[in-house]
């Protein structure tokens, strides 16, 4: 019997920055990605909020992944600072709605590494699969 | 919807428009200087300038719903209900309010409608609490768990007060069925108009509390409380089980006689928040009191109590701004001119709302007051 892959949707919310440089990095040296992900870009990753991500998850996504500046980075000081305080709150409304810490990760991509922006993405993507069973 | 003429016919709005008692008590009213800002006023333009301006008018979600207005009335108006039915009607024709917390708490809530939706909502339950699936009682523990992760820079007794309630219930033998599929119960997608999404939560509710196979349900939530007691029935169905503040049902029985005297609280003073929903809504206002006098506390009552205690100022996780916050510094400051160290309240909305607006950097201590939820005081003390 012929079983139907299941497809999956990823939100991908990047800053302004680092992370879409490095999308548009993967874009130039034509390095493809899942296109079950869905790139957001936002002027800095700063401004998501649990109530963003939630709605994400509510209009269907099974996935969301957060890429913004690495440590030191961000162009407004603190956006990076301000996304990892609300991880921790999101994760944990995300368990209570029966979510996998899985399917909600926050990471950071260097300026025009499209490389990286690539391996981050296929690991994000595995480890949702792994979750829907559609390896 | 029956449209606006019908509302104001079945709620007898009319009858505002000669009076203006409830306009004298609002708490919104008291702290807006724009106009048409008053219970009367807002009648006035639903009755006189008709279904546009007041289905497009910000002021219609500025209601809290508090019951204070009905309390006053001399004609037994409810302005609330008024309020809830046009509400229904402006989300009819796809009017909404500006959402707190980027909409967090209505988005759960309608995650949460989805009957599908597996939750893992039972994580609080740490080893030492006993819960049975063979009760004659369910503890329902609304949505203190989420908020406990949606606040936790707050400090908010929310997990703290869920696992407390569990305890003082199996120190009188009460091993409830906590139901691993609940969902919020609607109370602020019922009072925002969003009838959708409370009929979806109230039926996945009821079959599931219907299914326990319990005749009783305890809760630490008033609006939990009402809802299951008195929305359910008039809107979706009944139960048909008994439906508890954890307030009311230890009032009745002889908890505190098996305590022992704790000189540390021995005559501290104290002073009680009404929550709207369970004091003017429910009518329970001596239950919380006995227990805390029970306990060894001294209360000093606000100025406003009881019937005309003052809500902890925004409601539903909607339309919070400044008018809001000058109604919890409003409260805290009579909290604090009371003398009391302590402010106790038995809902955790109240707790979460006043210790946001304590985070005030300017105010400071003048609006410090330690805010402690009833549940989690009963329970240090066995």
């Amino acid at each position: 019997m012929k079983t139907e892959k299941k497809e999956s949707k990823i939100i991908l919310f990047t800053c302004n920055w680092n992370a879409y440089s490095g999308l548009e990095a993967a874009g130039a040296e034509k390095i493809s990605y899942s296109p079950t992900v869905y790139p957001i870009r936002l002027a800095c990753l700063g401004r998501i909020t649990p109530g963003i991500i939630l709605k994400a998850f509510e209009n269907g996504a099974n996935g969301v992944l957060l890429l913004g500046c690495s440590e030191g980075e961000c162009q407004y000081e603190t956006g990076n600072k301000q996304v990892a305080e609300i991880v921790p709150e999101t994760r944990s409304l995300l368990n209570l709605l029966g979510y996998n810490d899985n399917q909600f990760q926050l990471d950071f991509v260097d300026v025009g590494d499209g490389k990286s922006f690539k391996e981050i993405i296929q690991n994000f993507t595995n480890g949702i699969d792994e979750i829907q069973g559609n390896q | 919807m029956n449209g606006l003429k019908e509302i104001i016919q079945s709620n007898r709005v009319w009858l505002c428009l000669d009076c203006g008692k409830c306009s004298s008590v609002c708490p919104i009213t008291r702290h807006i200087v724009e106009p048409y800002t008053s219970p009367r006023l807002l009648v006035e333009m639903a009755i006189n300038s008709g279904e546009d301006a007041i289905l497009n008018n910000p002021l219609l979600w500025s209601c809290l719903t508090c019951n204070y207005c009905t309390e006053i009335c001399p004609s037994q108006v409810s302005f609330s209900d008024f309020i809830q039915n046009i509400r229904v009607e402006a989300r009819d024709q796809d009017k909404s309010p500006n959402c707190t917390h980027s909409g967090m708490m209505q988005t759960w809530s309608r995650m949460m409608s989805d009957p599908e939706l597996k939750q893992s909502r039972l994580d609080w339950i740490e080893d030492g609490l006993q819960v049975s699936e063979d009760s004659d009682t369910v503890f329902f523990t609304g949505c203190l768990p989420y908020y406990d992760a949606a606040f936790s820079q707050l400090d908010i007794e929310g997990i703290d007060t869920t696992r407390a309630a569990l305890k003082i219930l199996n120190y009188l033998g009460i091993e409830p069925i906590v139901l691993k599929d609940e969902r919020c119960c609607g109370h602020d997608q019922y009072w925002q108009g969003d009838m959708k999404t409370f009929r979806k939560l109230g039926e996945t509710n009821l079959e599931n509390l219907k299914s326990s196979g319990a005749k009783r349900i305890v809760t630490t939530c008033p609006e939990c409380a009402w809802t299951i007691k008195h929305t359910y029935p008039e809107t979706i169905g009944d139960s048909g089980m008994e439906v508890l503040h954890l307030a009311e049902l230890l009032a009745d029985t002889d908890l505190l006689e098996t305590l022992p005297d704790n000189p540390a609280i021995k005559d501290k003073p104290v002073t009680y928040q009404d929550p709207c929903r369970l004091g003017r809504f429910s009518g329970v206002y001596e239950s919380p009191r006995d227990l805390i006098q029970g306990l060894g506390f001294e209360i000093k009552e606000m100025t406003h109590n009881r019937k005309s205690s003052l809500c902890c100022g925004t409601s539903c996780w909607t339309s919070c701004g400044q008018v809001n916050k000058k109604a919890q510094v409003e409260r805290l400051e009579e909290a604090k001119s009371t003398g009391a160290e302590l402010l106790i309240t038995a809902c955790i909305k109240c707790q979460i709302h006043l210790k946001c607006a304590q985070n005030d950097p300017i105010l400071g201590e003048d609006i410090q007051i330690n805010i402690r939820d009833l549940t989690t005081l009963i329970a240090e003390q066995i």
